[in-house]
Protein backbone atom coordinates (compact mmCIF):
# COMPACT_ATOMS: atom_id res chain seq x y z
CA UNK A 1 0.00 0.00 0.00
CA UNK A 2 1.47 3.53 -0.69
CA UNK A 3 0.89 6.21 1.59
CA UNK A 4 -1.53 8.29 0.83
CA UNK A 5 -0.29 11.22 2.06
CA UNK A 6 0.35 14.31 -0.10
CA UNK A 7 3.98 14.81 -0.07
CA UNK A 8 4.56 19.10 -0.47
CA UNK A 9 8.21 18.24 -1.04
CA UNK A 10 8.84 16.65 -4.24
CA UNK A 11 12.44 15.78 -4.15
CA UNK A 12 14.41 14.70 -1.99
CA UNK A 13 12.35 12.93 0.51
CA UNK A 14 12.52 15.04 4.11
CA UNK A 15 12.57 12.37 6.92
CA UNK A 16 12.46 13.25 10.90
CA UNK A 17 13.72 11.41 13.76
CA UNK A 18 12.78 12.38 16.98
CA UNK A 19 13.01 10.44 20.04
CA UNK A 20 14.21 11.83 23.47
CA UNK A 21 17.61 12.38 24.39
CA UNK A 22 20.19 9.28 23.90
CA UNK A 23 18.01 6.82 22.48
CA UNK A 24 19.76 6.53 19.46
CA UNK A 25 19.08 8.55 16.61
CA UNK A 26 22.49 9.74 15.51
CA UNK A 27 23.60 5.72 15.91
CA UNK A 28 20.29 4.85 14.05
CA UNK A 29 21.45 7.89 11.14
CA UNK A 30 24.81 5.97 11.18
CA UNK A 31 23.19 2.76 10.42
CA UNK A 32 21.32 3.95 7.60
CA UNK A 33 23.08 6.02 5.65
CA UNK A 34 25.04 3.20 4.49
CA UNK A 35 22.43 0.58 3.94
CA UNK A 36 20.30 3.61 2.03
CA UNK A 37 23.66 3.98 -0.14
CA UNK A 38 23.61 0.69 -0.95
CA UNK A 39 20.21 0.94 -2.84
CA UNK A 40 21.84 3.90 -4.31
CA UNK A 41 20.04 6.42 -2.44
CA UNK A 42 21.95 9.76 -1.66
CA UNK A 43 21.63 10.75 1.99
CA UNK A 44 22.35 14.77 3.71
CA UNK A 45 21.61 15.07 7.44
CA UNK A 46 20.53 18.27 9.03
CA UNK A 47 21.44 17.85 12.95
CA UNK A 48 19.56 19.69 15.80
CA UNK A 49 22.68 19.62 18.54
CA UNK A 50 21.35 21.05 22.06
CA UNK A 51 24.24 23.05 23.02
CA UNK A 52 27.14 21.97 20.96
CA UNK A 53 27.96 20.60 17.32
CA UNK A 54 28.81 17.26 18.65
CA UNK A 55 26.17 14.60 16.69
CA UNK A 56 26.82 16.77 13.50
CA UNK A 57 30.84 16.70 14.44
CA UNK A 58 30.48 13.06 14.74
CA UNK A 59 28.99 12.31 11.29
CA UNK A 60 30.95 14.29 9.53
CA UNK A 61 34.23 12.39 11.07
CA UNK A 62 32.25 9.46 10.66
CA UNK A 63 33.32 8.33 7.29
CA UNK A 64 29.58 7.46 6.29
CA UNK A 65 28.94 10.49 4.64
CA UNK A 66 30.67 13.52 2.61
CA UNK A 67 30.73 16.17 5.62
CA UNK A 68 29.69 18.93 3.14
CA UNK A 69 26.47 16.96 3.56
CA UNK A 70 26.11 17.38 7.11
CA UNK A 71 24.87 20.59 8.53
CA UNK A 72 23.62 21.51 12.17
CA UNK A 73 21.27 23.85 12.89
CA UNK A 74 21.35 26.19 16.49
CA UNK A 75 17.59 25.78 18.10
CA UNK A 76 18.33 28.15 20.92
CA UNK A 77 17.44 25.60 22.99
CA UNK A 78 13.89 25.09 21.66
CA UNK A 79 14.55 21.82 19.80
CA UNK A 80 10.73 21.52 19.79
CA UNK A 81 9.97 24.89 18.54
CA UNK A 82 12.38 24.12 15.80
CA UNK A 83 10.72 20.98 14.64
CA UNK A 84 6.90 22.12 15.22
CA UNK A 85 6.35 25.75 15.77
CA UNK A 86 9.43 27.31 13.71
CA UNK A 87 10.98 24.92 11.72
CA UNK A 88 12.22 28.14 9.27
CA UNK A 89 15.69 27.54 9.88
CA UNK A 90 15.63 23.64 9.68
CA UNK A 91 13.98 24.06 6.41
CA UNK A 92 16.32 26.33 5.22
CA UNK A 93 18.96 24.54 5.80
CA UNK A 94 17.33 21.79 3.97
CA UNK A 95 16.43 23.73 1.07
CA UNK A 96 20.40 24.45 0.87
CA UNK A 97 21.24 21.02 0.57
CA UNK A 98 18.95 20.03 -1.87
CA UNK A 99 20.19 22.52 -3.73
CA UNK A 100 23.52 21.96 -3.72
CA UNK A 101 23.38 18.40 -4.04
CA UNK A 102 20.59 17.65 -6.67
CA UNK A 103 21.77 13.95 -6.53
CA UNK A 104 20.47 13.49 -3.18
CA UNK A 105 17.33 11.16 -2.52
CA UNK A 106 16.55 11.85 0.91
CA UNK A 107 17.54 14.72 3.83
CA UNK A 108 17.36 13.21 7.69
CA UNK A 109 16.55 15.70 9.77
CA UNK A 110 18.05 14.54 13.43
CA UNK A 111 15.49 16.69 16.32
CA UNK A 112 17.70 17.41 19.07
CA UNK A 113 16.70 14.96 21.92
CA UNK A 114 13.52 16.28 23.51
CA UNK A 115 10.60 14.91 25.41
CA UNK A 116 7.68 12.04 24.61
CA UNK A 117 5.40 15.07 23.56
CA UNK A 118 7.23 16.60 20.74
CA UNK A 119 6.03 16.04 17.06
CA UNK A 120 7.44 17.13 13.82
CA UNK A 121 5.63 19.54 11.38
CA UNK A 122 4.52 18.25 7.78
CA UNK A 123 5.65 21.55 6.55
CA UNK A 124 9.22 19.95 7.52
CA UNK A 125 8.94 16.49 6.91
CA UNK A 126 7.17 14.38 4.70
CA UNK A 127 7.62 11.36 7.41
CA UNK A 128 8.71 10.89 10.62
CA UNK A 129 10.70 8.12 13.01
CA UNK A 130 9.89 8.69 16.83
CA UNK A 131 13.35 6.75 18.26
CA UNK A 132 12.48 5.34 21.73
CA UNK A 133 14.83 2.65 23.73
CA UNK A 134 14.21 -0.21 26.64
CA UNK A 135 16.49 1.18 28.62
CA UNK A 136 14.42 4.27 29.59
CA UNK A 137 11.27 2.00 30.76
CA UNK A 138 9.06 -0.78 29.30
CA UNK A 139 6.39 1.53 30.11
CA UNK A 140 7.29 4.28 27.64
CA UNK A 141 4.65 3.00 24.68
CA UNK A 142 2.06 2.78 27.93
CA UNK A 143 2.36 6.43 28.25
CA UNK A 144 1.16 7.69 24.84
CA UNK A 145 2.86 10.75 24.10
CA UNK A 146 2.30 12.12 20.69
CA UNK A 147 5.56 10.97 19.16
CA UNK A 148 4.66 7.23 19.95
CA UNK A 149 1.45 7.65 18.81
CA UNK A 150 1.60 9.94 16.07
CA UNK A 151 4.55 9.09 14.28
CA UNK A 152 4.89 7.34 10.97
CA UNK A 153 7.47 4.91 12.14
CA UNK A 154 8.16 4.29 15.76
CA UNK A 155 11.59 2.52 16.88
CA UNK A 156 12.51 0.95 19.72
CA UNK A 157 15.78 1.15 19.91
CA UNK A 158 18.31 -1.02 22.39
CA UNK A 159 16.54 -4.20 22.33
CA UNK A 160 20.57 -5.85 23.23
CA UNK A 161 19.78 -3.95 26.66
CA UNK A 162 15.92 -5.02 27.47
CA UNK A 163 17.23 -7.99 29.77
CA UNK A 164 20.08 -6.16 31.44
CA UNK A 165 17.51 -3.49 32.54
CA UNK A 166 14.73 -5.62 33.10
CA UNK A 167 12.47 -4.80 30.28
CA UNK A 168 9.71 -6.21 29.17
CA UNK A 169 9.75 -6.31 25.15
CA UNK A 170 6.98 -8.09 24.61
CA UNK A 171 5.04 -5.65 26.71
CA UNK A 172 6.74 -2.91 25.01
CA UNK A 173 5.28 -4.45 21.74
CA UNK A 174 1.73 -4.97 22.29
CA UNK A 175 1.26 -1.77 24.25
CA UNK A 176 3.13 0.60 21.25
CA UNK A 177 0.60 -1.89 18.73
CA UNK A 178 -2.50 -1.12 20.89
CA UNK A 179 -1.54 2.81 21.27
CA UNK A 180 -0.66 2.91 17.48
CA UNK A 181 -2.88 0.51 16.04
CA UNK A 182 -1.93 -0.75 12.23
CA UNK A 183 1.05 1.86 12.18
CA UNK A 184 4.45 0.30 11.78
CA UNK A 185 7.06 -0.31 14.62
CA UNK A 186 10.54 -1.44 14.05
CA UNK A 187 12.55 -3.13 16.72
CA UNK A 188 16.33 -2.47 16.57
CA UNK A 189 19.56 -2.85 17.99
CA UNK A 190 21.50 0.56 16.30
CA UNK A 191 24.91 -1.47 17.50
CA UNK A 192 24.85 -4.28 15.74
CA UNK A 193 22.57 -2.90 12.67
CA UNK A 194 19.50 -5.60 13.79
CA UNK A 195 16.15 -3.97 12.35
CA UNK A 196 17.61 -1.35 10.19
CA UNK A 197 16.81 -3.05 6.85
CA UNK A 198 13.27 -3.07 7.96
CA UNK A 199 13.37 0.35 8.28
CA UNK A 200 14.71 0.85 5.27
CA UNK A 201 12.36 -1.36 3.63
CA UNK A 202 9.46 0.94 4.90
CA UNK A 203 11.29 4.17 4.04
CA UNK A 204 11.52 2.67 0.53
CA UNK A 205 7.85 2.19 0.51
CA UNK A 206 5.74 4.72 2.09
CA UNK A 207 8.98 7.53 1.22
CA UNK A 208 10.80 6.99 -1.63
CA UNK A 209 7.93 5.35 -3.65
CA UNK A 210 9.83 2.12 -4.82
CA UNK A 211 7.74 -0.28 -3.81
CA UNK B 1 -8.72 48.19 6.64
CA UNK B 2 -10.31 48.70 9.83
CA UNK B 3 -8.51 49.83 13.17
CA UNK B 4 -8.98 46.30 14.64
CA UNK B 5 -7.89 44.82 11.49
CA UNK B 6 -4.95 46.94 11.30
CA UNK B 7 -4.33 46.33 15.10
CA UNK B 8 -4.52 42.66 14.42
CA UNK B 9 -2.16 42.22 11.84
CA UNK B 10 0.58 44.11 13.87
CA UNK B 11 -0.23 41.82 16.61
CA UNK B 12 0.35 38.82 14.32
CA UNK B 13 3.68 39.91 12.28
CA UNK B 14 4.49 41.06 16.48
CA UNK B 15 4.47 37.96 17.67
CA UNK B 16 6.93 35.70 18.40
CA UNK B 17 4.22 33.13 17.44
CA UNK B 18 4.98 33.96 13.84
CA UNK B 19 8.32 31.86 12.49
CA UNK B 20 10.87 33.42 11.48
CA UNK B 21 13.71 31.70 12.94
CA UNK B 22 14.38 34.31 16.07
CA UNK B 23 14.41 31.68 18.93
CA UNK B 24 17.86 30.39 17.33
CA UNK B 25 19.70 33.73 17.63
CA UNK B 26 21.11 35.59 20.58
CA UNK B 27 23.37 38.59 18.98
CA UNK B 28 25.97 37.88 21.17
CA UNK B 29 24.46 37.56 24.71
CA UNK B 30 24.82 33.50 24.82
CA UNK B 31 28.61 34.62 24.82
CA UNK B 32 28.58 37.65 27.20
CA UNK B 33 26.60 35.46 29.62
CA UNK B 34 28.30 32.45 29.09
CA UNK B 35 31.63 34.39 29.97
CA UNK B 36 30.18 36.11 32.97
CA UNK B 37 29.94 39.72 31.50
CA UNK B 38 26.61 39.65 32.03
CA UNK B 39 24.96 38.12 34.89
CA UNK B 40 21.47 39.46 36.18
CA UNK B 41 18.08 41.15 35.15
CA UNK B 42 19.85 44.79 35.25
CA UNK B 43 22.54 43.78 32.75
CA UNK B 44 20.33 42.23 30.53
CA UNK B 45 18.03 45.55 30.63
CA UNK B 46 21.42 47.37 29.63
CA UNK B 47 22.28 45.35 26.86
CA UNK B 48 19.11 45.53 24.98
CA UNK B 49 18.98 49.15 25.32
CA UNK B 50 22.31 49.09 23.92
CA UNK B 51 21.07 47.20 21.05
CA UNK B 52 18.01 49.55 20.77
CA UNK B 53 19.98 52.77 20.92
CA UNK B 54 23.43 51.37 19.71
CA UNK B 55 22.39 49.62 16.82
CA UNK B 56 19.00 49.54 16.11
CA UNK B 57 18.24 53.06 16.14
CA UNK B 58 21.01 54.26 14.34
CA UNK B 59 20.78 51.16 11.49
CA UNK B 60 17.87 48.91 11.17
CA UNK B 61 15.60 51.41 11.72
CA UNK B 62 17.08 53.38 8.99
CA UNK B 63 17.12 50.28 6.42
CA UNK B 64 14.25 49.51 7.45
CA UNK B 65 11.96 52.55 6.30
CA UNK B 66 13.52 52.72 3.14
CA UNK B 67 13.17 49.51 2.69
CA UNK B 68 9.50 50.00 3.70
CA UNK B 69 9.27 52.73 1.40
CA UNK B 70 11.20 50.80 -1.71
CA UNK B 71 8.35 48.16 -1.37
CA UNK B 72 5.57 50.52 -0.69
CA UNK B 73 6.03 51.67 -4.77
CA UNK B 74 3.86 50.30 -7.60
CA UNK B 75 5.38 47.11 -8.11
CA UNK B 76 8.40 47.38 -5.50
CA UNK B 77 11.20 49.15 -6.45
CA UNK B 78 13.05 45.91 -6.57
CA UNK B 79 16.91 47.36 -7.56
CA UNK B 80 16.49 49.75 -4.51
CA UNK B 81 15.49 46.55 -2.41
CA UNK B 82 18.99 45.18 -3.47
CA UNK B 83 20.89 48.20 -3.07
CA UNK B 84 20.06 48.50 0.51
CA UNK B 85 20.55 44.74 1.09
CA UNK B 86 24.31 45.54 -0.23
CA UNK B 87 24.32 47.96 2.31
CA UNK B 88 23.64 46.02 5.33
CA UNK B 89 26.05 43.34 3.68
CA UNK B 90 29.24 45.71 3.83
CA UNK B 91 28.01 47.30 6.95
CA UNK B 92 27.67 44.74 9.25
CA UNK B 93 31.24 43.55 10.26
CA UNK B 94 30.91 40.56 12.59
CA UNK B 95 30.34 37.10 10.00
CA UNK B 96 27.76 35.44 12.68
CA UNK B 97 25.70 38.92 13.33
CA UNK B 98 25.41 38.77 8.88
CA UNK B 99 24.18 35.69 8.82
CA UNK B 100 22.76 35.71 11.75
CA UNK B 101 20.61 38.85 9.48
CA UNK B 102 20.39 36.97 6.42
CA UNK B 103 18.69 33.55 7.80
CA UNK B 104 16.64 35.20 9.80
CA UNK B 105 15.58 37.56 6.95
CA UNK B 106 15.37 34.94 4.89
CA UNK B 107 12.92 32.71 6.94
CA UNK B 108 10.87 35.45 7.35
CA UNK B 109 10.35 35.96 3.58
CA UNK B 110 9.98 32.29 2.81
CA UNK B 111 7.39 32.31 5.31
CA UNK B 112 5.53 34.94 3.70
CA UNK B 113 6.22 33.63 -0.01
CA UNK B 114 3.98 30.48 1.36
CA UNK B 115 1.70 32.67 2.62
CA UNK B 116 1.06 34.00 -0.73
CA UNK B 117 2.33 37.69 0.42
CA UNK B 118 2.61 39.48 -3.25
CA UNK B 119 5.82 39.87 -4.40
CA UNK B 120 7.95 37.52 -2.33
CA UNK B 121 8.09 34.59 -4.40
CA UNK B 122 10.43 36.40 -6.83
CA UNK B 123 12.70 38.35 -3.91
CA UNK B 124 13.00 34.60 -2.42
CA UNK B 125 14.07 33.70 -6.32
CA UNK B 126 16.40 36.40 -6.25
CA UNK B 127 18.11 35.30 -3.10
CA UNK B 128 18.04 31.75 -4.31
CA UNK B 129 20.03 32.71 -7.22
CA UNK B 130 22.97 34.74 -5.39
CA UNK B 131 21.74 37.76 -6.44
CA UNK B 132 20.88 39.66 -3.01
CA UNK B 133 21.03 38.78 0.44
CA UNK B 134 18.01 39.31 2.39
CA UNK B 135 18.75 40.78 5.43
CA UNK B 136 16.73 40.88 8.21
CA UNK B 137 15.61 44.86 8.17
CA UNK B 138 15.51 44.73 4.79
CA UNK B 139 12.67 41.89 4.54
CA UNK B 140 10.80 43.12 7.27
CA UNK B 141 10.51 46.49 5.81
CA UNK B 142 9.75 44.89 2.27
CA UNK B 143 6.98 42.07 3.95
CA UNK B 144 4.98 44.08 6.01
CA UNK B 145 4.77 46.91 3.74
CA UNK B 146 3.71 44.34 1.41
CA UNK B 147 1.02 43.25 4.05
CA UNK B 148 -0.40 46.88 4.27
CA UNK B 149 1.70 47.23 7.80
CA UNK B 150 2.20 51.28 7.92
CA UNK B 151 6.02 52.42 7.83
CA UNK B 152 5.49 53.92 11.97
CA UNK B 153 3.86 49.86 13.11
CA UNK B 154 6.48 48.53 11.04
CA UNK B 155 9.53 50.37 13.50
CA UNK B 156 7.46 49.56 15.93
CA UNK B 157 7.09 46.02 15.47
CA UNK B 158 10.49 45.69 14.41
CA UNK B 159 11.67 47.37 18.07
CA UNK B 160 9.70 45.13 19.41
CA UNK B 161 10.54 42.05 17.97
CA UNK B 162 14.15 43.16 18.46
CA UNK B 163 13.46 43.27 22.39
CA UNK B 164 11.35 39.42 22.78
CA UNK B 165 14.05 38.36 20.68
CA UNK B 166 16.86 39.22 22.90
CA UNK B 167 14.55 38.56 26.57
CA UNK B 168 13.57 34.92 25.43
CA UNK B 169 16.96 34.39 25.05
CA UNK B 170 17.85 35.79 28.20
CA UNK B 171 14.99 33.89 29.47
CA UNK B 172 15.83 30.70 27.56
CA UNK B 173 19.89 31.01 29.06
CA UNK B 174 18.99 31.51 32.69
CA UNK B 175 20.17 35.15 33.00
CA UNK B 176 16.48 36.31 33.93
CA UNK B 177 12.67 34.90 35.00
CA UNK B 178 9.48 34.98 33.24
CA UNK B 179 8.58 38.29 35.58
CA UNK B 180 11.86 39.78 35.31
CA UNK B 181 11.45 39.42 30.82
CA UNK B 182 8.50 41.66 30.90
CA UNK B 183 9.27 43.98 33.49
CA UNK B 184 12.29 44.75 31.09
CA UNK B 185 10.12 44.55 27.95
CA UNK B 186 8.05 47.55 29.48
CA UNK B 187 10.92 49.41 30.61
CA UNK B 188 11.91 49.37 27.20
CA UNK B 189 9.37 51.31 25.61
CA UNK B 190 10.20 54.97 26.68
CA UNK B 191 13.29 54.41 25.02
CA UNK B 192 11.93 52.74 22.07
CA UNK B 193 8.99 55.64 22.16
CA UNK B 194 12.00 58.04 22.39
CA UNK B 195 13.63 56.52 19.18
CA UNK B 196 10.53 56.82 17.04
CA UNK B 197 10.02 60.37 18.23
CA UNK B 198 14.00 61.65 15.88
CA UNK B 199 14.14 61.40 12.80
CA UNK B 200 15.74 58.68 11.17
CA UNK B 201 19.27 59.14 9.73
CA UNK B 202 19.38 58.36 6.08
CA UNK B 203 20.41 55.27 4.54
CA UNK B 204 23.79 57.05 3.21
CA UNK B 205 24.67 57.53 7.19
CA UNK B 206 23.32 54.76 9.13
CA UNK B 207 25.90 53.71 11.57
CA UNK B 208 25.99 51.43 14.76
CA UNK B 209 28.58 51.07 17.69
CA UNK B 210 27.89 47.57 20.18
CA UNK B 211 31.74 46.36 20.01
CA UNK B 212 31.05 44.71 23.32
CA UNK B 213 28.40 42.61 21.52
CA UNK B 214 30.05 42.32 17.98
CA UNK B 215 33.40 41.15 19.50
CA UNK B 216 31.05 38.58 21.97
CA UNK B 217 29.36 37.53 18.45
CA UNK B 218 32.78 36.69 16.91
CA UNK B 219 33.87 35.15 19.73
CA UNK B 220 31.04 32.55 19.40
CA UNK B 221 32.12 31.76 16.20
CA UNK B 222 34.65 28.92 17.65
CA UNK B 223 32.89 28.57 21.23
CA UNK B 224 32.31 25.43 22.50
CA UNK B 225 28.77 25.70 24.03
CA UNK B 226 26.21 27.05 20.96
CA UNK B 227 22.67 26.93 22.23
CA UNK B 228 22.66 29.72 19.58
CA UNK B 229 23.11 30.29 16.21
CA UNK B 230 24.87 33.70 17.47
N1 LIG C 1 23.68 -1.19 23.47
C1 LIG C 1 23.19 -0.32 22.59
N2 LIG C 1 23.63 0.95 22.62
C2 LIG C 1 23.12 1.82 21.72
C3 LIG C 1 22.15 1.44 20.77
N3 LIG C 1 21.84 2.53 20.03
C4 LIG C 1 22.58 3.54 20.48
N4 LIG C 1 23.37 3.12 21.52
C5 LIG C 1 24.27 3.95 22.32
O1 LIG C 1 23.49 4.87 23.05
C6 LIG C 1 24.17 6.10 23.22
C7 LIG C 1 23.33 7.26 22.71
O2 LIG C 1 23.14 7.12 21.30
P1 LIG C 1 22.97 8.36 20.32
O3 LIG C 1 22.83 7.81 18.95
O4 LIG C 1 24.02 9.36 20.56
O5 LIG C 1 21.59 8.92 20.86
P2 LIG C 1 20.78 10.20 20.36
O6 LIG C 1 19.34 9.86 20.45
O7 LIG C 1 21.30 10.65 19.05
O8 LIG C 1 21.16 11.25 21.50
P3 LIG C 1 20.94 12.85 21.50
O9 LIG C 1 21.19 13.33 20.11
O10 LIG C 1 21.92 13.35 22.48
O11 LIG C 1 19.53 13.07 21.94
C8 LIG C 1 25.48 5.96 22.46
O12 LIG C 1 26.47 5.61 23.38
C9 LIG C 1 25.21 4.81 21.50
O13 LIG C 1 26.36 4.10 21.15
C10 LIG C 1 21.70 0.08 20.78
O14 LIG C 1 20.84 -0.35 20.01
N5 LIG C 1 22.26 -0.75 21.72
MG1 LIG D 1 21.97 12.52 18.47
Amino acid sequence: MKSEKIFKHTSPARVGIGGPVGSGKTALIEKLIPTLEARGIEVAVVTNDLVTKEDAERLKRSGLIDPDRVRAVETGACPHTAIREDPTLNIQAADDLAAEFPSVGIIIIESGGDNLASTFSLDLVDYWLFVIDTAGGDDIPRKKGPGIIRSDLLVINKIDLAPLVGSDLELMEKDANEVRGDRPMVMTNCATGEGIVAIVNQLSRDVLFDA
Amino acid sequence: MSNASLLLASLQHGDSFFPSGAVSFSWGLETLFSEGALTNADDIEAFARTQLQGRWAGFDRSVLISAHDAASLKDGDIDELHRIDAIVETQTLAREMRDGSHRSGLALLRVHEKMGTPGTSSYYDDIRGNKTRGHLSVMQGFVWARCGITKFDAQVIAAHALCVGLLGAALRLGAIGHVDSQRILASLRDPIDLILCHEAPVLERVHAFTPHSEIAVMRHETADSRLFAN
